[in-house]
């Protein structure tokens, strides 16, 4: 099943921090149970990501690796 | 109350707390602070900010665009400015905008401070700033802090 993107973040080439800023602000907007999809290129993602999830309360529902070093995140608004 | 898991984890992200004291006016720590300053927000972490000694000369209104000195390597200032620049990174400045639009940032300039570099009201600070205040207002919230740093 593939799920369903409300919203998708484009972070792609920004540097640490403004990945996390991005998605903080961009999350804040959203609806409880809506879906984000983020693409960022920055290597701390991968660590920061899934960590802010966990502290924040929300979901990540998917995590994979794309062509030239994208990393790929599907978040569940809480 | 019932609380369920969920509640509490609610509770506890709340209450956390990161005090920093930027005793610093130089553009390469000034850039740092920012940065952690950045992460706590995105984290909807509470700050207090205690702008000390050679930071408020950063916070006065007629010393903008003025900051630009390096405190470690002051040699390599070029190189610094022109990575910031490649890489796109927000000025020091941006970084303090940017994480009190995300969560509660609180700027204070220490009264001792502000008149070292000729600031005495708030009227003489830029925007960023709060409030003026004492010492003793610092040490306490460096007390209730989850996170402390001195930068």
């Amino acid at each position: 099943m593939v799920t369903k993107i409300d919203k998708t973040l484009d972070c792609k080439g920004l540097s640490c921090p403004m990945p996390m800023m991005k998605l903080a602000k961009t999350m804040k907007g959203m609806n409880s149970g809506e879906v984000l999809e983020m693409l960022g290129t920055d290597p701390g993602t991968k660590s920061d990501i899934p960590g802010w999830c966990e502290k924040s309360g929300n979901t990540l529902l998917e995590q994979n690796d794309l062509e030239g070093g994208v990393n790929r995140f599907v978040l569940k608004k809480k | 109350m019932k609380l369920n898991r969920n509640n509490i984890k609610d509770n506890i992200m709340e209450n956390k707390k990161m005090t920093m004291a930027l005793f610093s006016g130089s553009i390469d720590k000034l850039t740092g602070a920012g940065v952690v300053l950045s992460g706590a927000a995105a984290d909807d972490m509470d700050v207090d900010v205690y702008v000390l000694l050679m930071g408020a000369r950063a916070f006065i209104k007629v010393n903008e665009n003025k900051i630009d000195g390096l405190s470690e390597y002051p040699e390599l200032k070029d190189e610094f400015l022109k990575s910031l620049e490649t890489l796109n990174v927000s000025t020091w400045i941006e970084f303090f905008e940017m994480a009190k639009e995300l969560t509660n940032v609180k700027i204070h300039i220490c009264s001792l401070a502000g008149k070292m570099w000729g600031g005495e009201k708030m009227e003489d600070f830029i925007d960023l700033a709060d409030d003026i205040c004492g010492i003793g207002e610092y040490i306490t919230s460096a007390q209730e802090a989850d996170v402390h740093l001195f930068i």
